[in-house]
């Protein structure tokens, strides 16, 4: 990539950042509470499951894929896990059938797309859907909702502390990090993503190993969205179906990922991203809710947010005729 | 003789007594031919899969079966685009009676009116819209606003030593039992000006952002008095959020609902303290006899709109809590 569109690229995430900063600056000095180590914590612990998805979503977007079955995947994983453990089955079995499971829709979607040939748009709907009606009508029997007792000790682990002061939520989100980092920057299939986001076909006719790749992004997303639906059930104490059908999560996911920098036709972005990103998401909420600001009011600032951002990414990564060729999402 | 005589007298007197309970029985049978097997009834509610619907369908069902009508159930899964589809395709069918469950006050007015000039006799249940129809059967929303605005008084006003302060969580704005409670409670908490609405804030209906919203406010406010849910549902993610922070002992969480065993395990778990359910079984149950009425051609005085209104149970934590009060599916 040339040094001045590397430049370029970044500048998305320096106008983010200094909005993100002026946010602070803003709301500590008009929101009473805001500039507090408790608020910080609420932040960080509100915004776990949301930069959970958000690894799962950029590693499949920086491999030029998206992933549009990642919160059906939340939710029937969290509901798996809570049936077993409801059933009183032993946590780290119900741990292991939960990833199996989960693993699994991770793979079909991965087989699908790099074996099929399906674009991933397709594919991950599809399999979004399939699971969706599987658990609600074959396996919830047309619940919405599967109620968590907090006194069960899986439910306590995930909704407690590690340490004094870290909650298992920021742990997990800490642990997802670098989880992604090490992929990203620290493994053979980390420099693949980056070639199959920079220009799948190159990548491909060179011999990298784009198929197998794709299985591990599909299959890393998967886990990801396991590990954040887990965190969410437990906290609220609630599997809710209508965090799939409603669809705002995901598009909150999609935000994330564009607003911290990488662009939806792959190939850039990392974990400093998803960090830029989901922190003016988080500031933007806690301030809003602080401020009593309407749900309505706050999904209008989001959307303004989003359209400033998807314009300004455009201005900032304009298409060549490289991008242009190869397509976009 | 006279012992002859005697039970000659009694086995008479039996005989009668029998002859009159099978006459009795005849003529209570007489009385339920109603005449109105045969006919049609749709439901039309926001989302089955929860307990609050699936009691009612259960009750209508059993009334429908009785008296030998088809009851039809057509499932919005709250997704309200496709409820007012569901909603024209069963005013195109010609039931005898639509049984409608309003999302909001103004979504499904347009239809109801058109329903009912078309000789479509349209029951509400539980949300009314501000369009009237032919019959409502529900709670009386202004009634729970106001008592639980009361009791918060009672319980964080002047005289209580705690701070007056509350938060407000409702479903959606525009919901009806929302709207209406809102503005119940609000008249309530005007006349008292050591309570103050720290809070008012929307979930959608849904628990994680019901604790998302909860666990900020209290960082803001650790002092909070109450935290007023307005579905038992959603305001156990805000009970959550209360009992995460430690703060259980401290901040009462009310919630209304339809008071299925789900409500009282949440009061038995410290996550509610106190539940207005308007017992949707019986409201199951109302809303079939009304159905009965309307299919026989009862009718409100001067085409007014017949309304039925649910008794209350409280359900409260501590001493007197009775689990009695809660229903089981």
């Amino acid at each position: 990539m040339p040094r001045a569109g590397k430049r370029k690229g970044r500048l998305l995430e320096f106008v983010v950042m200094a909005v993100t900063v002026a946010l602070v600056a803003a709301f500590s000095i008009a929101v009473d509470g805001f500039a507090t180590l408790g608020n910080l914590q609420v932040i960080l612990s509100n915004s776990a499951s949301l930069v959970i998805l958000s690894c799962g979503m950029a590693v499949v977007i920086i491999s030029r894929g998206l992933d549009l079955s990642l919160i059906a995947v939340m939710v029937a994983g969290a509901t798996t896990f809570s049936i077993f453990i409801n059933a009183d089955i032993p946590v780290l079995t119900a741990l292991a059938l939960t990833v199996a499971a989960m693993a699994m829709v991770g793979l079909v979607n991965a087989w699908l797309i790099a074996y099929v040939e399906i674009p991933a748009m397709l594919a991950t709907l599809a399999s979004a859907m399939f699971v969706t009606g599987l658990f609600r009508f074959a396996i919830l029997r047309g619940e919405f909702l599967l109620l968590l007792s907090k006194s069960n000790p899986a439910v306590i682990f995930l909704s407690g502390e590690v340490a004094p002061g870290i909650s298992t939520p920021v742990a997990l989100m800490v642990a997802a990090l670098i989880i992604t980092w090490f992929l990203l920057r620290g493994s053979a299939a980390g420099r693949t993503i980056y070639a199959m986001g920079d220009n799948f076909q190159a990548a491909r006719l060179t011999g990298l190993p784009v198929r197998t790749t794709t299985i591990v992004v599909y299959v890393f997303a998967a886990m990801a969205a396991l590990c954040a639906g887990l965190v969410t059930s437990a906290a609220s104490g609630v599997v809710d179906f209508r965090t799939v059908t409603n669809g705002t999560l995901l598009f909150e996911v999609i935000l994330v990922v564009v607003l911290g920098g990488i662009p939806l036709r792959g190939g850039r972005g990392g974990v400093w991203n998803i960090i830029i990103g989901v922190a003016l998401i988080a500031v933007l909420r806690n301030g809003m809710t602080l401020l009593n600001f309407t749900s309505q009011t706050q999904d209008v600032l989001k959307g303004l947010v989003l359209m400033v951002a998807i314009v300004a990414d455009n201005y900032l990564n304009p298409r060549d005729t490289e991008t242009d060729a190869v397509g976009d999402l | 003789m006279v012992t002859n005589l005697g039970n000659k007298i009694r086995s008479a007197a039996h005989g009668i007594m029998i002859g009159a309970s099978v006459l009795l029985a005849a003529g209570t049978q007489a009385s339920a031919d109603t005449n109105i097997a045969g006919k049609k009834v749709v439901f039309v509610p926001i989302a089955m899969g929860i307990s609050l619907t699936e009691g009612w369908a259960r009750r209508m069902r059993e009334h429908a079966d009785m008296h030998g009508y088809t009851l039809d159930v057509r499932d919005a899964a709250f997704n309200t685009g496709s409820m007012a589809e569901l909603l024209a395709k069963a005013i195109s069918e010609k039931p005898d009676v639509l049984v409608v469950h309003n999302p909001t006050v103004q979504l499904l007015a347009r239809q109801i009116k058109q329903a009912e000039s078309e000789g479509i006799k349209v029951l509400q249940i539980n949300l009314q819209s501000n369009q009237p129809s032919a019959a409502f059967v529900g709670a009386n929303w202004e009634r729970i606003g106001r008592e639980i605005a009361e009791d918060i008084v009672k319980e964080c006003g002047a005289g209580s030593g705690k701070s007056g302060k509350v938060s407000i969580v409702p479903g959606q704005l525009t919901a009806a039992d929302s709207v209406i409670m809102n503005e119940a409670a609000f008249k309530v908490f005007e006349a008292h000006s050591e309570i103050e609405v720290v809070s008012n804030q929307a979930s959608d209906w849904e628990p994680e952002k019901a604790r998302q919203i909860t666990a900020t406010v209290l960082q803001q406010h650790p002092d909070l008095c109450a935290v007023f849910g307005h579905w038992d549902v959603h305001t156990m993610g805000a009970g959550n959020a209360v009992k995460d922070a430690g703060l259980a002992d401290d901040v009462l969480v009310y919630a209304t609902g339809g008071g299925d065993n789900v409500a009282c395990d949440a009061v038995e778990d410290n996550v509610l303290d106190r539940v207005w359910s308007y017992d949707a079984d019986g409201q199951g149950r109302d809303a079939g006899t009304m159905v009965d009425l309307l299919l026989q051609g009862a009718a409100g005085a001067d085409g007014a709109m017949m309304s039925v209104e649910s008794p209350m149970k409280i359900i409260k934590s501590g001493e007197s809590y009775d689990p009695g009060l809660c229903w089981k599916m």
